[in-house]
């Protein structure tokens, strides 16, 4: 037999019961949606945090933070926390130069980059806003990969100058109004950040009480309002006010220059941020927020990792948050994908048994065929072509629905407020769950199809 | 004058036992018998005694228990299930009693269908199933499927299918069985036009002695032995004078068969 009057007649057969059809091929639907669905809730959770965390920075960084015992805080998007280091505990293991020579000593350790950040008020014109200022090594920031819009990089300036991310003027308010013009109008307040003079208070703690005018200062003297300092800009992140990226809230600068100017500025006085002795007293050096480690592989990162919390202090890298969330929606999916599982094996022995039935219906049909000469090879063929033609159309059918309820659930996702896409079906998964369909199909067509073949002719000779 | 033609069915020694239980049914019991290319052979018997065993042993749709069966000079008894079906595929044509037409397809596709096996193209096989129909005289019911027939041209079909594939030789198990009998009759002539037409060779089953008088050759069987090969030729020529007679005949012979199936 032609192949095209194989295709044709097992068709046919199965059109003529429609129905039966129908309601076996509605358990295929049913496997390979809830198979396809699955594991495309599981690709598109995976998909989603592993963009959020490519957008967290890189996956081969430990971050190192001082050891326990203390609760620095930062001034951190511009938000005012001042909470100061608890008194002076000296076994606290501060983050110095020391610690960071030690840390490039460290094997697969590829660069060692601390980070000060300080909290420090704006002002241009009626505006004013408090940001936090972050001094990294030129090397590293260079390393960020940041978009410069306009300008460059603060890199090789011989004075202090701020590099502004793209969103940073959105918590820019107005002075005497108190209001924030882009969370009022939606648009930024009309500073240019490359060209306007912007005059920056360090010393923020002194402006608040200057600010809080007729109340007593700490040392019960009257409050002078601090000095400002006007700091060039060096350039702006590229970006528009809606193009968050994870710079685009920050303020960069070169951190040797920034170590340089606190102490200039407030020479032997409490910086804010930094932690004092226990009898209030400022330490000498400045301490870093934070140090970078960047690691030459990611396969080295819990090693080194391990090696830095050994000598005290508290770290943390994405590495060991990518394994965890691998994993677990690795077995989510496993899980899930289960579930389809079992849904598609209910479905083949649905076939199984459609095509028994069809076959004692047609035992007479059979042996008539046999009769007139059906190759028995071609007798199989049909009843396999017939079990794959509904594992083709359950399977066709079944990822139209997953596309249906992956939109759903897309759909729900966003309205409540999330961005990602939950559900991401890829081209290969359908054409994957469309051959496996057709495989199931003719995996549970077998044993049927082998009966039929093997069905006595005689049947279509005796009288009923 | 069949002894100068050329054997197409030479049968030796078939024995074909079947077991009941402890007992043994000899239905074939020691069958010895030739067929000549384009003679039209009756197979006679009552109810029970071998004919259709014998048929389905020949078509190669059971496997003799002793003996030979050489059709087309091959040996049947010595072919797996699977050469049995190609032989019938390029051999044999087959016409049943219950005519075992495809329900969902029209004349011209069931026709069609035992050159579909052979995987002849669409277009040809439906030319030639239309000429076969045409020579059945069904030209006005090419379209129509099985329910919209009467039996007797269900049964047009079924001769039409058997004698697409051009085969060597035509089996046919109470072709009539299903048809009253002036339908019978129709069919049995357009048979025996057919035969003598096509030159083809067809072995027909029945256990109406009148309808095996169709056939140029008529084999009695009795308990699975054959007892009487009657050469029918012979007496046809005087049938044309003894026209009314015969009509008696056959008259007596039906209530003769009607009493013995009555008997049973
Ligand atoms: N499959 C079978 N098993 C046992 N006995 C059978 C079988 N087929 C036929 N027979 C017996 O063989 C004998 C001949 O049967 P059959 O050829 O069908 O007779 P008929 O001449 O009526 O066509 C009968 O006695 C029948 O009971
Ligand atoms: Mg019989």
């Amino acid at each position: 037999m032609r192949f095209w009057d194989l295709l044709r007649m097992s068709s046919s057969s199965l059109w003529k019961r429609k129905v039966r059809t129908v309601l076996t091929v509605l358990g295929v639907v049913i496997g390979t949606a809830s198979i396809v669905v699955m594991i495309s809730l599981g690709l598109g959770l995976n998909r989603s945090t592993m963009e959020q965390m490519e957008s967290y920075g890189s996956l081969t960084t430990i971050e190192v933070n001082e050891g326990s015992g203390s609760s620095m805080s930062f001034a951190g998007g511009g938000m005012a926390i001042m909470t100061t280091a608890s008194s002076g505990d000296e076994d606290v293991k501060r983050l110095d130069d020391e610690l960071v020579e030690a840390l490039k000593q460290i094997p697969h350790v590829k660069m060692v980059s601390p980070t000060l950040r300080t909290s420090v008020i704006i002002k241009s014109g009626v505006y004013e806003g408090q940001v936090s200022v972050t001094g990294m090594e030129p090397e590293y920031m260079q390393s960020l990969g940041i978009e410069v819009g306009q300008g460059e990089l603060p890199v090789g300036k011989n004075d202090l100058e701020f590099f502004y991310g793209n969103q940073v003027l959105m918590d820019f308010y107005n002075s005497k109004t108190q209001r924030y013009p882009y969370y009022e109008t939606g648009e930024l307040p009309d500073i240019d950040l490359m060209n306007s003079p912007l005059f920056v208070i360090f010393d923020t703690n002194a402006y608040w009480s200057s600010q809080s005018s007729g109340e007593e200062g700490i040392d019960g003297v009257t409050p002078q309002p601090p000095k400002k300092y006007m700091i060039k800009t060096s350039g702006i992140a590229a970006g528009g006010p809606e193009e968050w990226n994870q710079h685009s809230y920050s303020v960069y600068c070169d951190i040797e220059q920034l170590k340089t100017t606190l102490k200039r500025i407030f020479k032997n006085k409490a910086i804010p941020g930094q932690p004092t002795t226990k009898v209030g007293k400022p330490y000498k050096e400045i301490f870093y927020n934070q140090i970078l480690v960047d690691v030459d592989d990611i396969d080295y990162v819990a090693e080194v990792q391990t090696q830095i919390n050994n000598m005290g202090y508290q770290t943390y890298s994405n590495a060991e948050w990518v394994e965890s969330t691998q994993q677990q929606y690795s077995n989510i999916q496993a899980m899930l994908g289960g579930i389809g599982a079992v849904a598609l094996l209910v479905a083949a022995i649905g076939i199984t048994n459609t095509m028994m039935m069809s076959i004692y219906e047609r035992t007479k049909e059979i042996g008539v065929m046999k009769v007139l000469g059906c190759d028995m090879r071609n007798i199989q063929s049909l009843f396999l072509i017939e079990a794959a033609y509904i594992g083709l159309i359950g399977g066709l059918i079944g990822i139209g629905v997953s596309y249906g309820i992956s939109a759903i659930i897309n759909r729900a996702v966003h309205a409540s407020g999330n961005e990602m896409n939950l559900s991401y079906i890829p081209g290969w998964l359908v054409i994957a769950a469309i051959i496996f369909a057709i495989l199931i199909g003719m995996i549970a067509g077998y044993f049927p199809s082998r009966r039929a073949m093997k069905l006595s002719p005689l049947a279509a000779i005796r009288n009923e | 004058m069949s002894e100068t033609g050329q054997v197409v069915i030479s049968v030796k020694d078939l024995y074909k036992i079947y077991r009941v239980g402890d007992t043994k049914v000899r239905a074939l019991n020691g069958v010895d018998f030739s067929i000549y290319k384009g003679e039209f052979c009756a197979i006679v018997g009552t109810s029970g005694s071998g004919k259709s065993t014998l048929l389905n042993m020949l078509a190669g749709l059971e496997k003799p228990t002793k003996g030979q069966i050489v059709i087309a000079g091959e040996h049947m008894e010595q072919k797996t299930e699977n050469q049995l079906v190609k032989f019938r595929r390029e051999h044999i044509g087959f016409i049943f009693q219950s005519f075992n037409l495809m329900g969902t397809m029209d004349a011209v596709e069931n026709v069609a269908l035992p050159l579909t096996f052979q995987g002849i193209k669409k277009a040809e096989r439906m030319k030639k199933a239309s000429q076969v129909l045409d020579l059945v005289g069904l030209k006005k019911y090419k379209h129509h499927r099985p329910s919209q027939m009467s039996g007797g041209q269900q049964q047009r079909v079924g001769v039409a299918r058997a004698l697409v594939v051009n085969p060597e030789i035509i089996f046919a198990d109470e072709p009539t069985g299903n048809l009253d009998s002036n339908t019978s009759k129709e069919v049995m002539e357009l048979m025996q036009k057919i035969v003598r037409e096509q030159k083809q060779t067809l072995v027909m089953v029945t256990h109406d002695n009148h309808l095996a008088s169709f056939a140029d050759r008529i084999f009695h069987i009795i308990d699975g032995k054959i007892v009487q090969i009657e050469d029918n030729r012979k007496n046809r020529e005087g049938e044309e004078k003894n026209k009314e007679n015969s009509e008696e005949k056959k008259k007596e012979e039906i209530t003769e068969i009607n009493k013995k199936e009555a008997g049973e």
